[in-house]
């Protein structure tokens, strides 16, 4: 079991405030869920913000993952793509009003945001993980990000940098932002949650790159979409290489690097678009 | 201890460089530290030797060399800083010194002209460095080959701990710049593109030390594995030099950030230096991936371990 690291102090978890009074007659099946009397426990119609959960083996957590999620904005539609779970996980996630999409198999969370987002009916399309509780006060500046303009909202968080040999995955992630001419960006990644994109984002480069998030970003900033690193949400889950040497995860996450360099040459030549200089390399064979 | 041993070498008499080589194979220095330490204990010994014996021995104090080392400094408009640098490189045993003058429009071809035995090669037009290094590299003699730039003089003795690794069959002796960098979070971009192309070529150990940086040292061996146009882009030699297996080594430390620091166009964000290292860098790791695939050692995972992992972050 991975370490989460708390958002809040226990104590200020508290989901909303609850209404002070009770009704007398409040109708049979709804009372357990009184204290949110504002928060639908449907999907909207018209959904303008989809929130995109993947989920394996999460039945505990995912009734309140689903809840903040669905608190990010009134018209919302939440889908849980359940793969791999011999939990009640898709049980669960339909009992709190959301659309599940249920695989046999484990995809893995970024296929699962592909999945997921070739779903979407919204506009805004915001991206969690079920394995921890962010608040929905956490989760709303990346859709107020996009509903602002902004096509790719990322969250503003790498990891411990103070040293001077950081994870590879960080180096990776900051290294690939430089490549991408986007320094600015330091860490941010679509590699982490939450993050969220606009529909015109998904339309321009295609649910199917999400499964590789590196060659997403790539690809988003290659067309020119804005990508902004607009909210900080400290998940400390960035390193996959707690266990020393040879974790496949880190292998995953530093190859789709590399993918998505071997992209961005692909879009912008061999030096990525960057300058040679005042070099005359044909004087040197 | 070296100048105990230098003041019992003087006693006895004979050749210091000799006496320094014997005594060297015979102290255990750690291995993995020796040419960082060789320049303070070579003074040392020397500073005995001299008192045992009193003759002069002129500094630094070196073992002899099995090879012929050379040394090419390339020099583009650098008339005022041109004659410290040689006035130091003329302090070591070198089979050659070649400087090649690149689109200088002041006095940098008379400066180096006017010391002996310097073979000074005059190019009209500019080259950049790494090109100008290269055609030195090409015209280059020796067993091994020293590059330094000729905007920054080293000291003698720094620069003897390269020769000297070079010698001991060091492929590519690297200047060692982590001493001089701040935690990651202040690291400039070059940094970290530098580090991140060791680590994915599997050399975590040599963290942020390049070939963009001088001084190195090169065997003759792995300049002509690397090739003499793969110099121009010294990223893309070392992706080369550790694909090819050669022997790379950070070997000492010599601040050049402080003087790239003063050059108007290395300095701060978004310099036209950085962003033309950060597209050698791109540049490099697309070389790996031509002979390695696309995720280079990274890829050995099967996508359905893949799946599941992914589903562990």
């Amino acid at each position: 079991m991975r370490h989460v690291q708390r958002l809040r102090p226990r104590r200020s978890r508290v989901r909303r405030p609850s209404a002070p009074q009770v009704p007398e007659t409040a109708p049979i099946g709804l009372t357990y869920r009184f204290f949110e009397p504002l928060i639908p426990k449907q999907n909207h119609p018209e959904p303008l913000v989809s929130v995109i959960i993947p989920a394996m083996n999460e039945a505990g957590k995912i009734a309140a993952v689903i809840a903040e999620a669905r608190a990010v904005h009134p018209a919302t539609e939440v889908i849980v793509v359940a793969n791999g779970c011999r939990d009640h996980t898709e049980m669960a996630a339909e009992r709190m009003g959301a659309k599940v999409l249920a695989f046999a198999d484990p995809l893995g969370n970024d296929v699962g945001r592909s999945v997921g987002a070739q779903a979407a009916k919204g506009q805004i399309l915001l991206f969690t993980d079920s394995d921890m509780v962010i608040p929905s006060s956490e989760l709303k500046p990346f859709v107020h990000a996009v509903q602002s303009g902004v096509d790719v909202a990322l969250n503003d968080y790498t990891g411990p940098t103070d040293r001077s040999l950081v994870h590879r995955v960080i180096l990776a992630k900051y290294t690939l932002n430089s490549m991408l001419g986007r320094p600015d960006l330091r860490g941010a990644s679509m590699t982490a949650v939450p993050h969220a994109i606009s529909r015109r984002a998904l339309q321009t480069i295609g649910a199917e790159i999400l499964s590789v998030p590196p060659k997403a970003q790539a690809a988003a900033v290659c067309r020119e979409l804005r990508v902004e690193a607009v909210h900080r949400v400290e998940v400390g889950r960035l390193n996959p290489g707690r266990a020393a040497g040879g974790d496949p995860l880190e292998k995953l996450v530093l190859g789709d690097h590399l993918e998505a360099l071997a992209a961005l040459v692909a879009e912008r030549g061999v030096r990525g678009g960057f300058h040679d200089g005042e070099r005359r390399r044909s004087m040197v064979r | 201890m070296a100048v105990t041993a230098g003041r019992l070498a003087g006693r006895r008499g004979g050749a210091a460089a000799a006496a320094f080589g014997q005594w060297l194979a015979s102290a255990a220095l750690p291995a993995g530290q020796l040419f960082r330490l060789l320049p303070g204990v070579a003074e040392s010994f020397r500073r005995g030797f001299v008192r045992s014996s009193g003759s002069q021995i002129p500094s630094p104090l070196m073992p002899p060399l099995a090879g012929r080392p050379s040394v090419v400094v390339s020099a583009c408009n650098e008339a005022g800083s041109l004659p410290a640098v040689l006035r130091e490189l003329k302090r070591l045993p070198f089979h050659e010194i070649i400087v090649v003058v690149n689109g200088s429009q002041d006095g940098s071809f008379a400066a180096a002209r006017s010391f002996d035995g310097v073979i000074v090669v005059h190019i009209a037009e500019r080259l950049g460095h790494d090109v100008a290094r290269g055609i030195g590299a090409k015209l280059s003699t020796g067993d091994f080959v020293l590059f330094i730039d000729g905007d920054m003089p080293v000291s003698a003795h720094l620069l003897s701990a390269f020769l000297v690794a070079a010698d001991r069959g060091v492929d590519v002796a690297l200047n060692d710049i982590m001493p001089l960098l701040p935690a990651f979070d202040r690291q400039d971009e070059v940094t970290r593109c530098k580090t991140f192309l060791n680590r994915m070529m599997g050399r975590d150990d040599l963290e942020a030390n390049s070939m963009t940086a001088v001084p190195h040292a090169l065997s003759r061996r792995a300049i002509e594995m690397i090739g003499y146009d793969n110099l121009a882009v010294p990223p893309k030699a070392q992706t080369l030099a550790i694909r090819a297996g050669l022997r790379i080594q950070a070997v000492q430390t010599v601040d050049v950030l402080s003087v790239n620091r003063r050059r108007t166009l290395n300095r701060g964000r978004d310099n036209p230096v950085a962003r033309l290292i950060i597209g050698d860098h791109i540049e490099a790791l697309m070389e790996a991936m031509k002979s390695a695939g696309t995720r280079l050692q990274w890829g050995q995972v099967s996508r359905d371990e893949f799946a599941i992992r992914r589903n562990g972050i």
